[in-house]
């Protein structure tokens, strides 16, 4: 009975944390499936002359590259690369990983 | 008409394989264990591996060279237990010298890792990075397999009889000829690679070890790695309660 309070508490706190906690995930999402390694951890020092800046790109255009890559309906280009490390980054990962660089300063 | 067809097709085709070979972050195959007259591990012709292998490797320029590698490896080198990248703390530098070499030379198709292959310098750092690597200890809580007791059993009976000759009773393989540290490797990992040397897709792989894994069924496979995955190299593996890097 007592844990009641203390639940409604941190249940009312995660949801006012939500829009914050969604960006934080991305950050960590970016980190984790190896994004930065090729990207730069700001998502805008990539590794090679020719792999884009991503920090600032449209959202919805994001995801569609991610998508694309993953099932392998764009194959171009430096994209071999990133394939591999698709199967790393689900559908939600996709989307959190894209509102978070899609906020990024360019 | 057929024959108009195919000269028509293979004009089409040309640009297409000459922009691939172009792309500068794409491997230009060389040919491997496939073509006829492959020598595993080849040294005949110099190049860069050898250059590396010549090297002494520098463990304080070689951290700073592996920043780059730990944005996937990790900085402690333990990798991923889903097996899309290798452990590669407490590796044979030889070993991580050969496997860097042969990605880059295009003998071992591995296109995520191709662009970092690339930006290593040169030789000496090659050889620095490999040194650094060759000092971390072994993490012991990499990917493990099911634990089903009996294919543990299986797998070990395999092993003892037909791996421990190159890789050694404790999975420490042997640096001097190449021969892989398996101990600390993640299960999944080591089921991709060595399913890919069974079925010719590594292309860098040594004959004598597909001819031993060619006649192993997927289960045979599944039980010899689950047994190298819990081995362990007394001395190599990082001390319990050692705070992860």
């Amino acid at each position: 009975m007592k844990l009641l309070p203390i639940m409604l508490f941190a249940a009312v706190s995660t949801a006012m944390l939500n829009g914050q906690a969604v960006a934080a995930d991305g950050a960590k999402l970016f980190a984790e499936k190896t994004c930065t390694a090729c990207h730069g951890k700001d998502a805008k020092t990539p590794l090679m002359p020719d792999y884009p800046k991503i920090a600032g790109q449209n959202e919805a255009y994001m995801i569609k590259q991610m998508n694309d890559i993953k099932s392998g309906a764009r194959a171009n280009g430096n994209s071999a690369a990133m394939k591999g490390v698709m199967v790393l980054v689900s559908d939600q990962d996709v989307k959190d990983i894209a509102a978070y660089v899609s906020k990024l300063k360019p | 008409m057929k024959k108009h067809l195919v000269i028509a097709l293979a004009l089409a085709l040309t640009p297409v394989a000459a922009a691939l070979a172009a792309n500068p972050n794409v491997a230009e195959k060389k040919a491997g264990i496939e073509a006829k007259g492959y020598v595993w591990n080849d040294q005949s012709g110099g190049g860069e591996k050898i250059e590396a292998l010549h090297k002494k490797g520098d463990v304080k320029a070689g951290k700073e060279a592996y920043e780059i590698c730990g944005a996937c490896h990790l900085p402690s080198g333990a990798g991923r237990p889903d097996g899309t990248f290798p452990q590669l703390a407490g590796q044979h530098a030889t070993v991580i010298i050969k496997q860097i070499a042969d990605i880059r030379g295009g003998l071992r198709d591995n296109p995520t890792m191709y662009p970092f292959a690339q930006t290593l310098t040169d030789a000496q750092e090659l050889a620095d990075v490999a040194a650094y690597i060759q000092t971390l200890c072994i993490p012991t809580d990499h990917g493990k397999g099911s634990g089903d007791a009996k294919l543990l059993a299986q797998g070990k009976e395999l092993y003892v009889k037909e791996c421990t000759t190159c890789h050694g009773a404790n999975g420490e393989g042997d640096a001097k000829k190449f021969y892989p540290v398996l101990a600390g490797q993640h299960y999944k990992y080591l089921l991709r690679q060595v399913t890919d040397i069974r079925d010719g897709k590594r292309r860098n792989a040594n004959p004598d070890m597909v001819k031993i894994v060619k006649k192993y069924s997927d289960k045979d496979l599944d039980a010899v790695v689950e047994y190298m995955s819990s081995i362990s190299m007394p001395g190599s593996m990082c001390k319990a309660g050692a705070k992860k890097k």
